[in-house]
Order: C-alpha cells, then structure tokens, then sequence
C-alpha cells in the first residue's frame, strides 16, 4: 500500500504544515535545518515525569531466549520531576515514515537513562515494553547529529498510520501524516499533542 | 544469490591486530600490562573484549570501574559500529597493531550509546538486519522469518560461527532474478570531515534503463568529492573491509559480498595518505 508511505517531499510539507500551526498555536516547534534539503522539527519541553522505581529492567540475557524483561515489584518509592524534554521528529528512508527521537535530562543536566525513560512510559506502552523493551525503545545514533538519543521504533508505524490514513482517503479527507501519527506516537514519551491541531486543520483545510 | 563463497569466508574471517591499553588516569593498584587480541572485523568491539575487561579488572579496584569504553587518538569508539568499519574510518593508514586505549571512567555519554549487555548488541544489530530488509525486500522476508531464525544470525555472528550465520543469511541475500537485484541497497557511507556521521539514502541497484549500477554510480550521486576528476589526484579513499574495490564493481554484488552481517554495506572515504 504506497497510500501508507510517505515520501521525504512529503514528509517536508507536512512539518512545514505542522510548523504553522505550531506557530498558530504558539507551540514551539522549530526545523533545524540539516546539510542540503535535509532537517528534522525539534521540540524542547520541561514535563513533571513520574519515574515508577519499582520497576526492575533485567538487561541480562536468560536462558528463555528473551533478551530482557521487567521483573519484581517491590515496594519503590515514585515521586515526580521536573526534565527537559528535546524530541526531534526526523524522517526515516528506510521505512519511509517519520521517526521520533528524544533524550530528557534533569534540570542539573543528569542524562536520564534507558532504564529510566522505560520506567516513565505512558502505561499503554508498558504493557508492550514489558514483552520486549528492546524492540521499543532503545538508545540509538542520532542519523543527523551522531548523538545518543533514546528512539521509539518505527518499523510498526505503517501497520497503525494504515487504517487511518484508508479511512480518510475513503472519506476524501486530507490527513496531515507527520501530525496524525505525533498524536499517537507523542503521548506515549510524554509528548502531548494539544488537539487544537486537528481542529485548526479541519477549519483551515488546504484545497 | 551470494555464491561466491571465498569472498564471504575472507570477509567474515578478517581480523585486526590489536593493543589495548588502560588509560592513564585510571586508577590501578599495579601497572596495567597492555592486552592483545584478534579483533573480527564483522564483530562489535562490545561484544568481544570480555577477556580485555577481565585484564584489566586485576590490577583495578571494583569501585573505580563503571562502563567500559574505548578511545582512539582522542576518539571515542562507537561499539555500534562494526569494529572494520571504525578501523577503516579512524585508523586506515596507522601501523599495526591497533593501538587502543581502554576507560573505566568518564563515560562519554554525548557521543557514546551505553551498552550494559550483550541483549543491547543483539538488539542494535537485529534492528539493523531489520532496517536493511525494508530497503531489501519491503521487510517481507525478515517478518516471514520466526524468532529462532533471528536467534541464528544473532547466535552466529556472537558466537562466530560462519555457517550457522549464513545458512539463515542466504535468504536475506535473495531477490527475484527479473529485477536483477534488491530494491534498494541497504548501504551507509562515512566520512570523518563532518558532524553528521553517515549518509543514506535510497539508491537502486539497477538503473532505470536496465544497467547495473556500480559502486562509482553511487558515489557520484551521493558523494561526489570521492572521485577524482579527469587528471586530478586522488584526494579520497574509498575502503570497504580494509580494501578499495573498483569503482566499476557492480553495485548489487558488493552488497551481497561484501556486506557486513547487519547487511548494510559499510563505506568509508577517508583522506588519502600524505607522506
């Protein structure tokens, strides 16, 4: 189904769109521009997070074959903080969707780590991370910076944006891609997408 | 089809003379002798220097050790790269053994990922093989292979075992005789002159009237300082595992040769030599 990909030319009109709403709406995304036409949106954020610490990540390989997985509840104490977000929305050619990169330190500028951000996951992610939290998110490079961000895998985007985007071909709609997929893939790394987007897109609807 | 089987064997058996020694700020309770190691090309440097670790753990005490990394020249060493790839790209023109150095402290986490186990290499090449078979094959036959298939390549890369991995590999390295090669080439160039660590993009490996491309095809779109113009000296290197093939070698077969087991084809320019 190409209707489910998007291409980078695409990718680029539909941050560009994003970008004047944000600007609408004074949200705060910015395009950093890379080398030629290349370049990401980027979003700086300070978010009250709770960091469930009853958690345990066991990253030590087992027998089963499961790489890694959550184990033990015992009695930890979750208080909330005050991080700063810094999500980057950059596109990905080989899948051909975008794909959300973010890092979050504390405000004394501590790095938080993989087990932490893990720990801080909207709960409906939990339940996926718990099966394998290496298939979800992980600490990769940075393609654009060469820089450790923490990434939320997109090698399933296709299978959630389809269903969407048939819907509203089917209704002869127009769907911002880059924004309908933040709506559902920003909330579960603590990125809120304020639904005034979607309503300032339905009112302002291009052609 | 990968048939040529010499090529891959030469590939998944080169090796790299290496010293490692312990940075001179840690503290010891003995001198650090330095430690020597064959390291595989195809491998990660995380995923085999437990001896290296266990070295020099004698002479240190347990509470000045956190994460292991390693350096070159100043360099920090990204242990997701293939360990050929950051040879290649760092150390081309240097003289053997390798001369890296070894810390237990200060962990560079502005350049470096963390890897607190072997489960993170597994994931970070998985994810790898995945990410090539998109540009592959749509991802359709990794997602038709079941878990223990991936456990093979993993186990075979991890383990070194040369069959095992390419008994299961053959099927990523398929694609239908008529299209004459993959989709696209799963590939990444890098160069040490700039911020942004590497370039890929999409690039078939046939062209659109039919004529493969080669791998000077490629870097002329992607790269086009790599190659020298009429008369004009050679500025840059373009090495793949330790050599520089021609650059009128057929794009699909380096990719199916002389890729390295996350299947991506791994391209450095570097400078050439000055001397």
């Amino acid at each position: 189904m190409s209707l489910c990909l998007l291409d980078e030319d695409s990718f680029r009109s539909s941050c560009k769109l994003l970008l004047q709403q944000s600007e609408e709406l004074r949200d705060s995304w910015t395009w950093e521009p890379g080398s030629s036409e290349e370049g990401y949106l980027k979003k700086i954020a300070l978010k009250s997070v709770v960091i469930d610490s009853s958690l345990k990540w066991n990253l030590i390989d087992d027998d089963e074959g499961e790489a890694a997985d959550v184990c033990g509840l015992s009695e930890g104490s979750s208080s909330s903080q005050v991080f700063q977000y810094e999500y980057h929305i950059v596109y990905s050619c080989s899948y051909r969707t975008p794909a959300l990169y973010f890092r979050a330190c504390t405000l004394e500028g501590r790095s938080l780590s993989l087990e932490e951000v893990w720990s801080s996951v909207h709960p409906n992610l939990r339940l996926r991370l718990k099966h394998c939290p290496l298939n979800t998110i992980t600490q990769q490079e940075h393609p654009l910076l060469g820089q450790p961000f923490f990434l939320l895998h997109p090698c399933r985007t296709q299978d959630f944006m389809r269903p969407v985007l048939q819907a509203a071909h089917q209704q002869n709609r127009s769907v911002n891609y880059v924004l309908t997929w933040l709506s559902v893939v920003g909330p579960l790394v603590g990125l809120d997408v304020p639904l005034h987007y979607s309503i300032s897109s339905s009112s302002t609807k291009p052609d | 089809m990968a048939d040529d089987k010499d090529v891959l064997r030469d590939v998944w058996y080169g090796r790299i003379p290496t010293c490692f020694t312990l940075n001179q700020d840690e503290v010891t309770e003995r001198e650090a002798e330095p430690y020597y190691l064959l390291l595989p090309r195809v491998s990660y440097l995380t995923l085999v220097t437990d001896k290296v670790k266990k070295h020099f753990l004698k002479v240190m005490k347990a509470e000045d050790v956190e994460e292991m990394w390693f350096e070159y020249e100043g360099t920090p060493l990204k242990w997701h790269y293939p360990i050929g790839v950051l040879f290649d790209l760092h150390a081309s023109n240097t003289i053997l053994p390798w001369s890296i150095t070894v810390h237990f402290k200060n962990f560079p986490d502005r350049d470096l990922l963390h890897c607190p186990s072997n489960s993170v290499i597994e994931a970070h090449f998985m994810s790898s093989i995945k990410e090539a078979d998109a540009l592959k094959h749509k991802s359709q036959v990794v997602n038709d292979m079941q878990k223990k298939d991936h456990k093979q390549l993993w186990m075979g890369l991890q383990n070194d075992k040369f069959d095992q991995f390419w008994a299961m590999n053959r099927k990523l390295m398929e694609y239908p005789t008529e299209e004459g090669g993959f989709r696209y080439i799963p590939f990444r160039i890098y160069q040490t002159m700039s911020d942004r660590p590497f370039i890929q993009k999409l690039f078939r490996p046939v062209s659109p009237e039919g004529s493969a491309h080669t791998l000077g095809d490629l870097l002329k779109e992607m790269y086009p300082a790599a190659i020298p113009n009429e008369g004009e000296q050679k500025r840059y290197q373009v090495v793949i595992h330790g050599i520089e093939p021609l650059l009128e070698t057929p794009l699909q077969w380096l990719s199916e040769h002389l890729s390295h087991p996350d299947n991506f084809l791994h391209i450095c320019v570097i400078p050439t030599p000055t001397d």
